[in-house]
């Protein structure tokens, strides 16, 4: 009797989940399995393949333009997730303190999120324009700090810099709101014997407030690195010349005739590599 | 009785009801022109023609030009192909031998037509070597150097025709301490910058294809232009430049700009010109309220020589895509042909007076064509319009050569090959000869496939 019922609970089960293993297996398994199968063809827009081995993956590797932009997707990154979660670190320690008008205070922080992103972009791109932009205008008009304009969104030296900054000054909030909200559950208790204990305020963020906050600031990392390698618009709208993986990716195969065979590649060399990293990253730093 | 001729009603009105739902049709037009009152415009044209077609619906989408063939393949893939869309040769020349463009629509409405009203050398241009239509030739635009006159005048410099006459003008009219820039050649990674680039490189003999079809783009020639190209972008504002920087001549910043003949209306009217004045810079830094002695004191060289002489133009073509639905492709053959009739032709042309040119003969000459709502060809004469379309003449690319044409041609546009080499040289300080190598070795690839 028990047997059966055991048989009879367990296929329901199987049954209950089947529509959701049906769904994930047609939106994620079968696209990532069909993408592998494209990046060895060459595809044409009225749908005609040819079957061209591992070309699409050897041209690609065999691209200097490919590693330089790993390159540039490295330093982005670094940058990008460092200056987040420090900012954002630092802003939700300030937005722990009492003090008047802070809700106001805590509200505003989050507008750089808030905004649409094509409008603050084209706003950043006003201010840097060098013939007519604000900043040219005091630094070099107004303070004579130099006599020559640069274009320091468009100038490839710089360019990168202003790219991090921008997403550092866009997307620190959400660091800051992940922070802000594990700060606020952390026991007094901790910081009044720490104090109790003789430690100054670096001490009490060093030995209660960081380690409360591990795992929260380890997976803010984890999402800005896995949100960041695969970052399109804000780079691209703000400074096409800044070749990161996805800017990469786009110039290869989506800008013009898109050509998806050679897009597919790369796709699924970047679906291993942030595969692997995230595996990595899980095990020896999360230690899930 | 009564009751039998309610019923012979309701079937007849069923049934006419029936058949003019097999007539619908819809004709989804993709056009470049993406600037709000031109859509306008064609909206205009298209309700025109839905009242006069019964049940065809005509849909008009702008995409930008840049964007054209990226959003063309995602449609394609996912099949929503609008049924018409119009766009530039190169791009028209890429997606034809992509086999997706219905040549037996473009046959039929030069059928109906008659070809001989086309002029030859715009429908070489959309033919593919096996003679087949990718694309109906409907609009077209040339490009030179706009120059400030006044200003070449005071300093006793020469009309910049030649190379020389250009560099010696960059240098005296840039004074970079004072914000004031000599010229403007395009150093972005976008169109823009190839047809710049093109221009010159023809007046120097440079060539993509030999007339065997053979990629010859890796020549000294081509070489000499790209040092020479990066000895004027020392002339421009900082950065990466592209036709957005106009703006800078109309405040008064620039002396020389290349530009197609699209501008000739921002120079004249200053209802025109306001979106290049204000609304997208800083009104107390623009400098810049419309001149209204810029057209007189604007002047205009269209042909740049040499090695030899040469103009630079593109034309716009009507592309019909192939769709499985009669009536869908029948009503997109009317609409084409709605809009080669001369009302609604003229109407489209006076968009941009003088940056679109017609592209069937007569047209030029229609009195009610020479007669814009603008007063744009009064403003500038009928001897200076004859300069400016003289250019046509001499009109040339790198994708036709000796009558014949290279569709790989317009594939290499679509991948921006050139304006990448021209970015790495001007901006990123690369070797040119390295970049030109690497150019022709991408060439080569995109040939391959």
């Amino acid at each position: 009797m028990s047997s059966v019922l055991i048989k009879n609970e367990s296929r329901l089960g199987l049954k209950l989940v089947a529509p959701a293993v049906g769904i994930i297996g047609l939106l994620v398994i079968y696209p990532i399995l069909f993408n592998l199968y494209l990046s060895f063809f060459d595809v044409q827009l009225n749908g005609s393949k040819t079957f061209v081995g591992l070309n699409n993956y050897t041209e690609l590797l065999g691209n200097p333009r490919y590693y330089h932009s790993i390159g540039v997707s490295v330093i982005y990154l670094i940058g990008t997730v460092i200056g987040t979660t420090v900012l954002g670190l630092a802003a939700a320690i300030l937005m722990n303190q009492t003090f008047r008008f802070r809700n106001l205070a805590r509200g505003l922080i989050l507008l750089p999120y808030f905004a649409p992103v094509i409008s603050v972009v084209f706003g950043w791109q006003f201010i840097f324009d060098p013939v007519n932009g604000i900043y040219n205008h005091v630094v070099v008009d107004v303070l004579h700090l130099t006599n020559e304009r640069e274009n320091l969104i468009g100038n490839p030296d710089s360019a990168l810099f202003v790219v991090i900054l921008f997403d550092i000054w866009k997307h620190f909030p959400i660091a800051y709101l992940l922070f802000l909200a594990k700060l606020q559950s952390v026991p007094k208790d901790l910081y009044e014997a720490a104090a109790i204990d003789g430690q100054n305020p670096w001490g009490r963020f060093w030995h209660v407030t960081l380690p409360e906050l591990r795992f929260v600031i380890a997976t803010v990392v984890l999402l800005r690195v896995i949100w960041n390698l695969n970052r399109f618009e804000d780079v691209y709208l703000l400074a096409p010349n800044v070749e990161t993986l996805p800017i990469f990716t786009y110039y290869q195969a989506f800008a013009g005739i898109v050509d998806q065979g050679a897009a597919a590649a790369i796709s699924v060399i970047q679906l291993l590599v942030l595969v692997g990293l995230i595996w990595l990253y899980v095990r020896k730093v999360l230690k899930w | 009785m009564n009751q039998s001729l309610t019923i012979t009603r309701s079937i007849l009105l069923s049934g006419l009801l029936i058949s003019q739902i097999s007539n619908a049709a819809t004709v989804e037009f993709w056009t470049a022109q993406t600037q709000s009152d031109r859509l306008q415009t064609i909206e205009l044209l298209a309700s025109t023609f839905e009242a006069l077609n019964d049940g065809v619906t005509v849909k008009v989408v702008g995409v930008d030009e840049n964007e054209m063939a990226t959003q063309m393949a995602a449609a394609v893939a996912a099949g929503t192909t609008p049924q018409l869309i119009e766009v530039n040769s190169e791009i028209i020349m890429a997606l034809g031998e992509e086999g997706i463009v219905d040549t037996q629509t473009h046959q039929g409405v030069i059928n109906d037509i008659g070809k001989r009203r086309f002029h030859t050398g715009a429908l070489t241009t959309l033919t593919s070597p096996q003679g087949q239509y990718y694309g109906l030739p409907y609009h077209g635009w040339i490009q030179g150097i706009w120059y400030r006159k006044d200003w070449f005048d005071e300093k006793g410099l020469a009309a910049p025709n030649t190379w020389e006459n250009i560099a010696t003008a960059a240098k005296a009219l840039t004074d970079k301490a004072n914000n004031q820039y000599g010229i403007l050649v395009g150093t972005k990674q976008d169109s823009y910058t190839e047809q710049v680039f093109t221009q010159l490189a023809l007046s120097n003999n440079a060539a993509e294809f030999d007339a065997e079809g053979h990629l010859v783009f890796n020549s000294p020639a081509t070489l000499e232009t790209i040092q020479y190209y990066k000895d004027l972008a020392l002339y421009n504002p900082p950065g990466p430049q592209n036709w957005r920087a106009r703006d800078y001549y109309l405040q008064g910043k620039m002396g020389m700009f290349f530009y197609s003949t699209y501008i000739m209306d921002d120079l004249a009217l200053a209802e025109v010109a306001k979106g290049s004045l204000s609304s997208e810079n800083f009104k107390e830094l623009s400098g810049g309220t419309f001149d209204p002695e810029l057209v007189k004191n604007t002047a205009f060289a269209p042909i740049i020589s040499h090695k030899s002489a040469a103009s630079y133009g593109t034309l716009s073509g009507l592309v019909a895509l192939k769709t499985s639905r009669a009536a869908d492709a029948k009503a997109t053959k009317d609409f084409i042909e709605f809009m080669y009739d001369p009302a609604s032709y003229i109407t489209f042309l006076h968009m941009a007076p003088g940056g679109m040119n017609p592209m069937l003969k007569g047209i030029a000459e229609d009195p009610a064509y020479l007669d814009d709502p603008n007063g744009v060809f009064k403003l500038y004469g009928a001897d200076k319009m004859k300069q400016i379309v003289s250019g046509f003449d001499d009109i040339r690319s790198f994708s036709v050569v000796g009558g014949k044409t290279f569709p790989a041609s317009g594939a290499i546009f679509a991948k921006s090959v050139i304006p990448r080499m021209i970015y790495d040289v001007t901006i990123e300080g690369k070797d040119p000869q390295q970049t030109l190598d690497a150019a022709e070795a991408e060439m080569k690839t995109i040939m391959a496939q």
